[in-house]
């Protein structure tokens, strides 16, 4: 019993391990990028001229600020490799990865669809855009009955055309209009 | 004296001026309590509707909107997690916590409550002791700017989240993400990619709406359906006790004055505003406790410094505006453009030329904070429905509220592209536990930072060592690095031989 006890123990920490060298590996990657993009937009930045008038041109300023985040990033990365060798372990990296991505499934769909409709938006105007939007994502989050149906496209109608016209009428504010439809 | 008290409060308290101020109080906390809508972007649509007012009818229904908007920020920080200004970020850390934990009654009680007291103690400093403070507040040149901003950064970062690199990087990114676009000082494109998105720059409020409110939204229908009972944010019982909240408020003075204090003066430098002060005070109450561990946890000391300093700022605010015609804010200048729209010049003579409109103005202060706490006390419980309003119903209008506060500050299609990558980069920040209030901060401060680094090299001649023999600029840049050091310290000391952990976690 013992034996079986420190064994399912033994089984967590390196679970444990794994999963957090996993994470650290993420990190690793973000410091990696945001790092090599700063060197780039540091030599971007260095291509701006110079002033005549003061002793900071337009560049110098951002290239001191990427030139520090690069370092920043170097710093934090070497010890995030540290971290990841102490830990030993580095497997499950795909798993983890689906695993990560099944989680998240709903937040994804739902800023895809935030870019569908923000695609759309010029096009078909606030109104009709905002009610297809608002329709799929509610019926998507709740899922779909007849009594989520009635109650999403209610809330899609006062959300968008209702909202459409509460801008206008009052705040004078025109949101977008589309080249298909006004509203 | 005396007597322009009393013209002002004659005015102030005319039948028609306290429904006015009524309705802008119950507009700006509606409109703050819905995240991507600032209390700049409220009193931006009120400015048109207040010409047909006298001048201080109309600056007391703005001022009005200003109080409610503060207090309204406290609502979606709350029960959303999603801080309404940039102002309740901090209120996001304790407040949240406290409403997830089955308390968000208490957590809103406390806010308002807090925003009240911080009001009326900024309110009677402003008009006891506005003359030297606003001097001081003056006196600072570019480079006690630039280090009172590298100091407030440094904070920030290591305030907030779990590790203190991360959050630097994150208030460097912010500070990067600040540069790009026209130059502050001559208009000089500056890394746009000769990009029609990005020639304009990215407007602070942009970032803030996509980094928070964005983020926050995709956050919300994580694991959708595993985690959640019925699908409502908040879905536990609400206990709501507002006079013994109010007694609780209370009895935590020193935080409540302290809090109130950093806010007066964070609100009466220019520049500086609520979005430093809650950030500042609660710092300054999470040191100061006998229990900071508790801070980040739902504890009332977090939230009543939170919102007491971001209040306080709205006092503090006027007293360079009214004292020397220097708006402290945006909103401040929002203000101060109603004023100059009735034909009233707003500067050292406005107290001398104008008593009763300024002692006005102080008087309508009090009297939007009263109604403020009035209106919020009263129907608190409606916003608390928030809390019974199902996932599905909630995300996809507040992402539309969203969408329409980020498309009506420019008008801008292409402001609404820039919102969706910051939301899907603040979603990422999130998820590898990168601190978000650095980034909004360093995005908000850049370009004030870099003004003020060039203005300060300019006037020295391009010599940097003006920024370190400046008595009060050293003192800033030692305390950002000693604040650095000591939280490197404080990382290592519980378990030897790792500075590597402080790096690290």
């Amino acid at each position: 019993m013992t034996n079986g006890t420190e064994k399912s123990a033994a089984a967590d920490a390196s679970a444990s391990a794994a999963s957090r060298a996993r994470t650290e590996f993420a990190r690793l990657i973000s410091y990696i990028v945001f790092g090599l993009g700063s060197v780039y937009l540091s030599l971007r930045a260095g291509e701006l001229p110079t002033s005549r008038w003061e002793p900071l041109g337009a560049g110098s300023f951002p290239q001191l600020v990427f030139a520090v985040l690069a370092v920043l990033c170097l710093i934090t990365a070497v010890r995030a490799i540290i971290d990841i060798r102490k830990a030993g372990r580095l497997d499950g990296l795909l798993e983890g990865l689906c695993g990560w991505l099944k989680v998240r499934r709903f937040s994804f769909a739902l800023f895809g669809l935030l870019v569908v409709y923000l695609g759309v938006l010029p096009i078909a105007g606030f109104s009709l855009a905002t009610f297809v939007f608002l329709l799929i994502t509610q019926l998507m989050i709740a899922g779909i009955s007849k009594k989520t149906v009635i109650q999403s496209v209610i809330a899609a109608l006062i959300f968008s055309v209702g909202l459409n016209l509460l801008f206008a009428e009052v705040f004078n504010v025109f949101l977008p209009r589309g080249m298909l439809f006004a509203g | 004296m005396l007597d322009a008290f009393l013209a002002g409060a004659h005015q102030v308290f005319a039948f028609d001026t306290l429904i006015y101020m009524l309705i802008g109080s119950v507009a700006g906390i509606v409109a703050a309590a819905i995240p991507g809508f600032t209390v700049t972007m409220a009193i931006i649509l009120t400015l048109p509707l207040t010409f047909t007012m006298g001048p201080l009818q109309g600056v007391s229904v703005m001022l009005s909107v200003y109080v409610g908007g503060y207090t309204g920020g406290l609502i979606s920080a709350a029960l959303l997690g999603i801080p309404g200004t940039p102002s309740s970020v901090a209120t996001t850390f304790d407040a949240f916590p406290m409403a997830r934990g089955g308390e968000p009654g208490r957590a809103l009680s406390l806010g308002v409550w807090s925003s009240f007291f911080g009001t009326i103690i900024s309110t009677i400093i402003l008009i006891v002791a506005a003359p030297p403070l606003a001097l001081i507040a003056v006196k600072l040149g570019p480079w006690e700017y630039f280090s009172l901003i590298v100091f407030a950064l440094t904070i920030v970062a290591s305030l907030v989240g779990n590790s203190l690199m991360r959050g630097l990087i994150a208030g460097v990114i912010g500070l990067g993400l600040a540069t790009i676009g026209p130059d502050p000082m001559m208009g000089r494109p500056r890394l746009t990619f000769e990009s029609d998105i990005l020639m304009p720059g990215l407007p602070f409020l942009i970032v803030l709406i996509g980094i928070f409110a964005i983020s926050q939204l995709m956050g919300e229908v994580e694991d959708h359906g595993k985690s959640d009972k019925k699908g409502a944010l908040i879905p536990d019982v609400i206990e709501f006790k507002t006079w013994a909240v109010m007694r609780e408020v209370l009895m935590h003075p020193v935080n409540l004055v302290r809090s109130s204090l950093i806010g007066v003066f964070i609100g009466a430098l220019p520049g500086a505003g609520g979005s430093i002060a809650n950030l500042l005070a609660y710092d300054q109450a999470k040191r100061s406790s006998k229990n900071p561990e508790e801070f980040g946890k739902g504890t009332p000391d977090g939230v009543i410094a939170s919102e007491a300093g971001n209040s306080a700022t709205a006092g503090g605010g006027l007293i360079p505006m009214i004292a020397l015609g220097i708006p402290g804010s945006a909103v401040d200048a929002i203000l101060m453009a109603a004023l100059m729209v009735h034909g009233i010049s707003v500067g050292p003579r406005l107290i001398m030329d104008n008593a009763d409109l300024a002692y006005g103005m102080f008087v309508a202060m009090v009297v939007a904070s009263l109604m403020m706490l009035v209106v919020c006390v009263l129907s608190m419980r409606l916003f608390l429905r928030v809390t019974d309003i199902p996932k599905q119903f909630i995300v996809p209008t507040v992402m539309i509220c969203c969408v329409i506060g980020a498309f009506a500050l420019n008008n801008r299609v292409t402001d609404l592209y820039l919102l969706g990558a910051i939301g899907l980069v603040g979603y990422g920040l999130k998820s590898l536990d990168y601190p978000l209030a650095p980034l909004v901060l360093g995005v908000i401060l850049g370009p004030i930072a870099e003004t003020n680094l060039r203005r300060g090299l300019m006037l020295s001649d391009g010599n940097f060592a003006a920024f370190v023999s400046n008595p009060i600029a050293a003192t800033f840049l030692g305390l950002a690095l000693a604040f650095v050091l000591w939280q490197l310290y404080s990382a290592v000391r519980p378990r030897s031989g790792a500075i590597a952990q402080a790096l690290r976690t």
